[in-house]
């Protein structure tokens, strides 16, 4: 298996393929919006978006510049997700629009499922592929791959996997793309640790 | 690959506490949905799936613990605490209550305290299809890794949460939920557990299954509405019968998805036109239990293997008039029947779809 390439956002700034990208360097709290602008796409449906759901569009938008997921077919392409606080943001913000605004928010609500993000990148991309969710204690770079492996065995031409979280002051998100091809497994499980940790 | 068989673990709903319990029940035409007072924002009463006996407070929670009491009764503890044994939960939103403390944090502890297991946790959240999802995953484990045994526990209990959410995107129905009928006015919410129990080789002399072939598939159209061409279904469909080598005209049953609200079904309908199966019986269960979220992969397969045990299709509750589209054969009495090989589908929020195909064993 071996990494094709790879994003990670935050608001200190934008890392693409391990390299900071410093014409995206967000400078205020609004870091996620800033991005986009800085970005100049043009689709409206990114503002509706939860912080997790606009952390993985942003970041899957970046790398597919670079990279070239696209040129593999619509079913091609799995979506594997984990995060260890499911949508907690979410709920604690439609928690509170009944509790205290006065009415449920069906805005809010339907950004109550962690998996929501992966439908939106699907939407995005146009991407009929097989997806899943997964909630772990923390960033397991074995359980991925374990995961990614048996998609490769189901067929799969290429794994695009994720890791966001979006709870108390915590925002990030690293997305990275995995090929079934060459490069060992332990190189290919220390390129992601080293990820991660950056 | 080697053969993959599946039996039950347990199945808590309203209307029993073990799976051949709930056949029962639903041999009776028993519903395990009611008015529940003041369950909505406004103090509604909105028709639920409730399980009575269990507590105000701490539902999930009791729930799970239940659940694994069950199963220890039903198969001892050696099954949990065998070191190639893994546990996969589905759930969508697990113990809400405990925000913002981590809402699945309950579920590892109580599944480490009550099975003993040896091994780490596979949770899934993934809406509505968790449950299919899970159960494909649990086959992957025993088709790539040294796992023998992989038990999937589906759980989701109600909260204001839940109801008020449905309720906003004004999706819940002020009567006992109608799949597919022609008066379908939307969900009713249920709470239930369901857990099935795959493994390489049979455990036990209960009636087991084959696991042939799952897959996943997303419809690529919308966050919380259903694909107007079931674009997502007829595909996950598709390649599941692939995977399994079926064709439509093997497959003797649908358990369908089923909700009840008028997009969906509709949507389920035109998936199944496509894939010529309109004229194979299905039903939806959620007449019986309401829609119980990341249980309801796991209760529904459950039900559909008593159903292949007993060779009997049990009726979709609800369902009298044709509300389609397309004339799907949803049934409407129970039917005595050769069932040998089964499909099971589910759809949800985030455009997700999930079908398996199980066959009985020889």
């Amino acid at each position: 298996m071996k990494l094709t390439g790879n994003c990670k956002i935050s608001k200190n700034g934008v890392f693409l393929d391990g390299e900071f990208q410093k014409q995206l360097q967000p400078v205020d709290e609004n870091w996620k919006k800033e991005i986009y602008s800085k970005l100049a796409i043009d689709y409206p449906k990114f503002h509706k978006m939860d912080a997790l759901a606009k952390m993985a569009f942003l970041s899957v938008e970046i790398l597919t510049t670079v990279s070239n997921i696209d040129k593999f077919k619509d079913s091609e392409i799995a979506l594997i997700f984990a995060n260890n606080s499911s949508s907690q943001n979410s709920d604690l913000k439609y928690i509170h629009s009944y509790n205290v605004k006065g009415s449920p928010s069906p805005s809010l609500f339907v950004y109550t499922l962690p998996n929501i993000l992966t439908g939106e990148l699907a939407i995005r991309h146009k991407w009929y592929g097989e997806n899943c969710f997964f909630i772990e204690e923390k960033f397991d770079v074995e359980f991925f791959l374990e995961q990614v492996k048996f998609y490769f065995k189901k067929g799969a031409k290429t794994c695009l996997c994720g890791w966001v979280n979006s709870f108390e002051d915590i925002e990030e998100c690293l997305v990275f793309n995995i090929e079934n091809k060459g490069t060992n497994d332990t190189i290919l499980k220390e390129q992601l640790l080293t990820l991660y940790n950056q | 690959m080697s053969q993959i068989f599946m039996t039950y673990g347990t199945m808590i709903t309203p209307i029993g506490n073990s799976a051949e319990e709930n056949f029962i029940a639903m041999m009776e035409e028993k519903s395990g949905v009611q008015f529940v007072e003041n369950s909505g924002f406004n103090q509604e009463n909105w028709p639920l799936g409730k399980i009575l006996s269990l507590p105000v407070e701490n539902r999930y929670n009791e729930l799970l613990k239940r659940a694994c009491a069950n199963l220890i009764k039903a198969h001892g503890s050696n099954l949990f605490s065998d070191e190639k044994t893994l546990v996969i939960v589905s759930s969508t939103k697990a113990d809400i209550n405990a925000l913002p403390k981590d809402t699945f944090a309950s579920t590892r502890r109580i599944l480490e305290e009550e099975l003993h297991l040896k091994n780490k946790i596979v949770v899934i959240s993934n809406a509505c299809i968790s449950g299919v999802i899970a159960i494909n995953t649990a086959a992957d484990y025993l088709n790539h890794t040294d796992y023998t045994k992989v038990v999937v526990i589906g759980i989701d209990a109600l909260s204001d949460f839940i109801v008020y959410g449905f309720q906003s995107l004004f999706a819940l129905s002020s009567e006992p939920s109608k799949p597919f009928d022609k008066n379908r006015k939307g969900i009713c919410i249920g709470e239930a557990s369901g857990v099935v129990i795959l493994s390489k080789e049979k455990i036990n002399d209960a009636f087991h299954v084959n696991y042939l072939g799952g897959s996943s598939s997303n419809d690529a159209n919308h966050i919380s509405g259903p694909s107007r061409t079931g674009e997502g279904l007829f595909r996950s469909v598709k390649l599941s019968m692939e995977r399994a080598s079926v064709s439509s005209e093997q497959i003797d049953f649908i358990s369908a998805h089923g909700t009840g609200t008028s997009y969906n079904d509709e949507m389920e309908s035109i998936a199944f036109d496509r894939l010529e199966l309109v004229d194979t019986p299905l039903n939806s269960l959620k007449g019986y239990f309401g829609h119980t979220l990341g249980a309801a992969g796991l209760i529904e397969v459950i039900a559909s293997m008593k159903m292949m045990e007993n060779n009997t299709l049990l009726k979709s509750v609800g369902f009298e008039e044709k509300g389609t589209t397309h004339p799907i054969n949803v049934l409407k009495e129970n039917q005595e029947k050769e069932v040998t090989t089964i499909l099971k589908t589910a759809s949800g929020f985030g455009g997700g779809n999930a079908s398996l195909v199980l066959k009985k064993c020889v």
